[in-house]
C-alpha cells in the first residue's frame, strides 16, 4: 500500500469542492466515448425532483402543521388561529356597518362534491368580500431562516433579505391563488331580532344548533376574524427553500382545524368550542404546486462580455447545432444548494389542475437569458408531472 | 397613448440618475446610482472578482418592508447580469442603485409590485446609463394585464390591474432576449404565448414570428419603449455635448 | 409596533382563542388534570438522531415520548385544548470556524449557545425576537457545555450551536390559573432537552469532549389525592408539570456520568416546605440532585446510541470516500 506512488488526482468530493463548476460540467456533458448518460452530480436527471416526504398534525400546540421534506431541505410550518374582533379594527364601523346586512350568504360546505360547487362559487363569490383576507392581514405568514439551517444565516439576526423575499413570495401566492376562503375565518353572530319570546327561542336554537339556518344568516353580523399566523421555520436548508417552504404551508393549512366560534353576549367576546368534532377544516380553493428550476451554463464567463453575448436569433440558430451534438445549457429542476451556488438563472412555476386542465398561477423566471417561450412550456410540462406526485404525497400524509 | 417621460442625471450629486414617469400605470420613479464605491463593511462578502450590486427601493409613503426586499431582489436580478462587474474599477467594488417611488398608488400589502416594476427597471436602467456603468446590453420592460375575457391591456393602471385575471411584466434586452418574465394569476400557456408576443412588440415594435419572419406591428402601441429609452439617451448626450457640437 | 423585517398581523393586534369550557366554573376543570401514569423513578421515551441537517457540521433531533393522556388524546381527539405537550427541538452545531475579523484573539474555542422557541412551540405565541427567558435558556446550555469541551485544541475559533425548539414542555397545566405555578417549570425540562441534544450534536460535529454530557430533570412535587387534599410531597424524576397540581422545587443538571461530573445545576423553588416537619431523607437538595443526576444517566444511554450511530456513519462515509 505504502509504496504505491503518490497520485496526483484527486479524489471526487475534493474536485467537486476545488473545481465546482468543471465538476458538474463534467457529470452533465461526459465524454461521448465514455457512454455514460448525462446526469447530475447528485446522481439526478436534470428533471428530476428529490424525493419528498410529508407528515402533518405532529405538533400539538398549533390549529395546523405540517413537516416538509425535499431530500436535505426541510421545512416545519405551523399554523396559529386568532381571534380579531371587529371592535378592534379600527375602520370597520365605518366601512361595513352599512353593508353587512346586504346579502350576505353562509355557504356551508357539506360534502365531497364540493369539486363541483366550486366553479358556481368562484364566480358568485363578491370580490370585496375576498379582499377581506388582504385588507385586514388575515393571514400572517413568515419564514425563519435563522434556525441554524446552513452556515450563512446568523442566529439571532433579524431575517436576511432571503427570508424575507420567501415570506412575501408566499404572502403574495397566497393572496393571488385566493387559497383560503375569507368565509372560513369569519365568525357569524345572529342578533336575536323581534320581540321577547322569539328572543329566547333563538338563543337556544343558537346554542344548540351548529348550521343556522341559512335564512337567518342574511341578516347576520361578522363579530370577529381569525387570523391564521402561518410560521414557517427552515430546518435544513439545502437549495430550493421555496418548493419545501410552500409545500409546507400547503400541508398545513390542508391540515387546519378551526374551533367552532361564536359571540358570546354575556361575555361580550367571541367564545370557541373545545369540541374536535364541531371544528371545521379549512376548504381551500385548489392545490396549486411549486416547482422551482435553475438553469447551469456550461461556459461560465458567458453574459458579463459584451462580444460574447449573441442576438436573440443567432441563439436559435446555436441551438439547432445543439441538437447536432455540443450542449451549453441545462435547466435543472429543484436544484440544490450545490448547484443553486453555480447558477443564476432561475425559473419558478406554480401550477394547478381544476378537472384536469392546468392552470399555471405563477411563473417567474429572472437572473439571464436562456429560458424563453419554448423552454418555459418545457417547465410547464415538468410542473404538471410534478403537481402529480405532490399531489399523492400531500393526500396520503 | 401617452408614452412616458423620462429625463436623465435630474440629481447633482449622485453619479448617475433618472426620473421616470409612465402616465398610464401613473408610476413616478426617481432613481440614483453610485459606481463604483467602495462598499467598507462588507468585506468578507464581496466577490474578488466581480462587482457587487445592491438594489433599495423605498417606497414613497411607508417605510420599505417585505415586499420591497423581494421587488429588489428581482431588479438586482435583472440589472446584475448586464452589468459588466469585471471591467476595471469595479471588482471588489459596489454598484448601489436607489429607487425611489415619488408618486403613484400605493402597493398594498403582499403586493408584488408588478404594475410598477416596468418603471422601476427602466429608471434603474436609465441612471445605470447615466453613470456610465458598463452595461452589456440594454433593455426595456412592459407590464400587461389580462382580464377574464382574455383581453390584453397594456400598462393597466392599479384598479384594473387589481381587477384582471392575471398580471405579467416582461423584460427584453436590445438584442431580443426574454430576461425576466414574472406572472401571476391564473392562465394558461397559450395566453402567455400571447402575451409574450404583445410584449415583445411593445419593447421593440416587431414581433418575431415562428418561422422566422418579422412583422411590423401595428402602431396602436405607439413608439416602441426600446426606441424611448434610447431617445431619451440620445437627447442627454446631444446636450451634454451640444458646446462641442456647436463648435464643429 | 410594526415589524419592518416581517410580515405583521393586523395593526390591532389579535388574542388568542377562548374555549367555552376554561370559562365554566373552576371545579369543572380540576377534574381534566393529566395524570402521571410513570413511576416516580421512570423516564419518558426519548427520541434523539444525529445527522439529519446534513449542511451543518453536526445536528441532532430530540423528540420526548407523548406523556399518556398526551398520546391518548392524539388517538382519539375529544377536546382541541391538548392536555400536555411533548418537547421537539432540532440543534444544530456550525464549526469550528475562523472567528469574524472584528472578533478579539481567543487561544480557546469560543462557544456560541442560542435557544430560539418557533412562534408556534408553546401554548401562547412566542415572539420571533428572543425573549428573555430564552437567552436564559441560551446561558444556561453555554455553561453546560463549556465544562465538556476540550477547547483549547481550537484557538482562534468559533463554534455556534442553534437549537430551535419546535414544542415545547407545559409550565403548568393549562387548567390552572397563570400564577398558581410561580415558576416555569417547563423551561428546566426544555433545558435538559437542549443539553442532551447539543451533546449529540457537537459528538456528531466530531468535537473533542471529555465526556458526553447528558440533562436530567428531577422535582418535588405534592399532588393532589382523590379526595382533594394535598399529598405529602414527593421526589419524581422527568416531571411532566401538567401532570402535577404544585411543583415544591426542581433541578436540572448538566452531567458527565463516566466522569461523575455535574457541569450545570439550576434548581429552583422553595423546598423548605417540603422538608420542614419531616426528617425524610429524600426531600433534601442533595435527594433532588441526585434525582436529577439518575435522569441524565438515563438520558445518556440514549445519547450513548445516538452517537454511536453517528460514528458508524462516519466511518461508512470515510470507507466510502476512501473507495471512490
Amino acid at each position: 500500500m505504502a509504496s504505491t506512488a503518490p497520485s496526483l488526482t484527486l479524489p471526487p468530493s475534493q474536485f467537486a469542492r476545488l473545481q465546482p463548476h468543471a465538476y458538474l460540467l463534467a457529470h452533465l456533458s461526459p465524454p461521448a466515448s465514455s457512454n455514460q448518460p448525462s446526469i447530475r452530480a447528485n446522481g439526478r436527471a436534470p428533471s428530476q425532483f428529490r424525493t419528498t416526504y410529508a407528515n402533518t398534525g405532529s405538533l400539538t400546540h398549533t390549529n395546523g402543521s405540517a413537516v416538509v421534506r425535499v431530500g436535505d431541505t426541510t421545512a416545519v410550518c405551523g399554523v396559529r388561529a386568532e381571534i380579531l374582533p371587529t371592535d378592534d379594527i379600527a375602520s370597520w364601523s365605518v366601512s361595513h356597518s352599512s353593508s353587512s346586512n346586504t346579502n350576505k350568504r353562509r355557504k356551508i360546505i357539506k360534502s365531497e362534491n364540493e369539486e363541483e360547487e366550486e366553479e358556481e362559487e368562484e364566480e358568485e363569490e363578491d370580490p370585496n368580500e375576498e379582499s377581506h383576507i388582504q385588507d385586514l392581514n388575515l393571514l400572517v405568514p413568515n419564514l425563519s431562516l435563522s434556525t441554524g439551517c446552513a452556515p450563512g444565516f446568523i442566529p439571532g439576526a433579524p431575517p436576511s433579505a432571503l427570508a424575507q423575499s420567501l415570506s412575501h413570495q408566499i404572502l403574495n401566492l397566497l393572496h393571488t391563488t385566493r387559497l383560503v376562503r375569507a368565509e372560513d375565518l369569519r365568525v357569524w353572530y345572529q342578533p336575536p331580532s323581534l320581540g321577547g319570546e322569539e328572543l329566547e327561542r333563538h338563543n337556544a336554537e343558537e346554542q344548540m344548533d351548529v348550521d343556522v339556518d341559512e335564512a337567518a344568516r342574511k341578516d347576520g353580523e361578522v363579530k370577529a376574524f381569525w387570523v391564521l399566523y402561518i410560521d414557517i421555520m427552515i430546518v435544513s436548508m439545502a437549495g430550493n427553500p421555496f418548493d419545501a417552504a410552500w409545500a409546507a404551508v400547503l400541508a398545513a393549512l390542508r391540515d387546519t382545524k378551526l374551533p367552532r366560534a361564536w359571540w358570546d353576549v354575556d361575555n361580550e367576546m367571541v367564545v370557541c368550542s373545545d369540541v374536535v368534532g364541531e371544528a371545521r377544516k379549512l376548504t381551500l380553493r385548489g392545490l396549486p404546486v411549486a416547482s422551482s428550476f435553475a438553469v447551469f451554463e456550461a461556459d461560465a464567463a458567458a453574459g458579463w462580455r459584451a462580444v460574447i453575448v449573441p442576438d436573440a436569433e443567432e441563439e436559435r440558430l446555436i441551438e439547432e447545432g445543439d441538437r447536432k451534438g455540443i450542449q451549453r445549457r441545462w435547466v435543472l429542476a429543484d436544484p440544490d444548494g450545490y448547484e443553486e451556488g453555480l447558477s443564476q438563472e432561475r425559473a419558478c412555476v406554480v401550477v394547478d389542475k381544476v378537472r384536469g386542465k392546468t392552470v399555471i398561477v405563477k411563473m417567474e423566471k429572472n437572473g439571464g437569458w436562456a429560458l424563453d417561450g419554448k423552454e418555459l412550456k418545457g417547465l410547464v410540462d415538468v410542473s404538471e408531472r410534478r403537481w402529480e406526485e405532490v399531489k399523492t404525497i400531500l393526500e396520503q400524509c | 397613448m401617452v408614452g412616458p417621460t423620462a429625463s436623465l442625471s435630474p440629481l447633482v450629486r449622485a453619479d448617475g440618475s433618472a426620473s421616470y414617469q409612465c402616465p398610464s400605470t401613473g408610476s413616478n420613479i426617481l432613481g440614483s446610482v453610485n459606481a463604483p464605491v467602495e462598499l467598507p463593511g462588507r468585506r468578507d462578502a464581496l466577490k474578488p472578482e466581480d462587482a457587487t450590486v445592491e438594489v433599495f427601493v423605498k417606497p414613497g409613503t411607508a417605510p420599505a418592508s417585505v415586499g420591497e426586499r423581494y421587488v429588489e431582489g428581482i431588479i438586482r436580478g435583472v440589472v446584475g447580469r448586464l452589468i459588466l462587474g469585471r471591467e476595471r474599477g469595479y471588482q471588489r467594488r459596489g454598484v448601489v442603485i436607489t429607487l425611489a417611488i415619488v408618486g403613484g398608488e400605493n402597493v398594498s400589502r403582499g403586493d408584488s409590485y408588478l404594475t410598477l416594476l416596468p418603471a422601476l427597471l427602466h429608471t434603474a436602467l436609465l441612471a445605470l446609463l447615466s453613470a456610465s456603468v458598463p452595461l452589456s446590453m440594454t433593455f426595456s420592460a412592459t407590464v400587461l394585464s389580462v382580464d377574464a375575457a382574455g383581453k390584453i391591456t397594456r400598462e393597466p393602471s392599479a384598479e384594473d390591474a387589481a381587477a384582471a385575471k392575471s398580471l405579467h411584466v416582461l423584460a427584453f434586452s436590445s438584442k431580443g432576449h426574454l430576461l425576466l418574465n414574472e406572472s401571476q394569476g391564473a392562465f394558461d400557456f397559450d395566453t402567455w404565448e400571447r402575451v409574450r408576443e404583445r410584449a415583445s412588440a411593445i419593447c421593440h415594435g416587431t414581433s418575431v414570428g415562428e418561422d422566422g419572419d418579422v412583422a411590423m406591428v401595428e402602431s396602436a402601441d405607439g413608439q416602441p419603449l426600446e426606441g424611448t429609452i434610447r431617445e431619451t439617451v440620445e437627447d442627454q448626450v446631444h446636450r451634454d455635448y451640444s458646446w462641442k457640437i456647436d463648435a464643429a | 409596533m410594526t415589524d419592518r423585517r416581517r410580515i405583521n398581523g393586523p395593526p390591532s393586534g389579535t388574542r388568542p382563542a377562548v374555549f367555552a369550557s376554561s370559562l365554566k366554573s373552576a371545579s369543572g376543570i380540576s377534574t381534566g388534570r393529566p395524570q402521571r401514569e410513570r413511576q416516580p423513578n421512570e423516564l419518558r421515551k426519548l427520541f434523539l438522531k444525529t445527522g439529519l441537517i446534513p449542511s451543518a457540521s453536526g445536528s441532532a433531533y430530540l423528540e420526548f415520548e407523548p406523556s399518556a393522556s398526551l398520546a391518548a388524546a392524539r388517538s382519539s381527539p375529544q377536546s382541541l385544548i391538548p392536555p400536555s405537550s411533548a418537547l421537539k427541538l432540532a440543534c444544530t452545531v456550525h464549526g469550528p470556524k475562523p472567528l469574524p475579523r472584528s472578533a478579539s484573539f481567543s487561544p480557546n474555542l469560543v462557544l456560541t449557545t442560542h435557544v430560539k422557541y418557533a412562534p408556534f412551540a408553546a401554548r401562547q405565541r412566542k415572539g420571533h425576537i428572543r425573549d428573555a427567558s430564552e437567552r436564559d435558556l441560551g446561558v444556561h446550555l453555554e455553561t453546560a457545555l463549556r465544562g465538556v469541551i476540550v477547547a483549547e485544541r481550537w484557538p482562534k475559533s468559533g463554534l455556534d450551536i442553534t437549537i430551535t425548539i419546535l414544542e415545547a414542555e407545559d409550565d403548568r397545566w393549562w387548567g390552572d390559573a397563570p400564577d398558581s405555578h410561580d415558576a416555569p417549570w417547563g423551561m428546566m425540562n426544555v433545558l435538559a432537552g437542549c443539553i442532551t441534544a447539543a451533546s449529540a450534536a457537537i459528538a456528531d460535529a466530531r468535537i473533542d469532549c471529555l465526556d458526553l454530557v447528558a440533562g436530567g430533570v428531577a422535582a418535588i412535587v405534592s399532588d393532589e389525592t382523590a379526595e382533594g387534599e394535598t399529598s405529602s410531597p414527593k421526589l419524581m424524576l422527568d416531571t411532566d408539570p401538567a401532570e402535577h397540581k404544585s411543583i415544591l422545587s426542581a433541578c436540572a443538571v448538566a452531567y458527565m456520568p463516566s466522569r461523575d461530573e455535574i457541569t450545570e445545576i439550576w434548581l429552583k423553588g422553595d423546598h423548605s416546605k417540603a422538608s420542614l416537619g419531616t426528617d425524610d431523607k429524600n426531600l433534601g437538595h442533595e435527594a433532588l440532585i441526585d434525582g436529577a443526576v439518575n435522569a441524565a444517566r438515563g438520558a445518556h444511554t440514549v445519547l450513548a446510541e445516538a452517537v454511536k450511530e453517528s460514528a458508524e456513519r462516519f466511518a461508512g462515509l470515510m470507507l466510502g470516500g476512501n473507495a471512490a
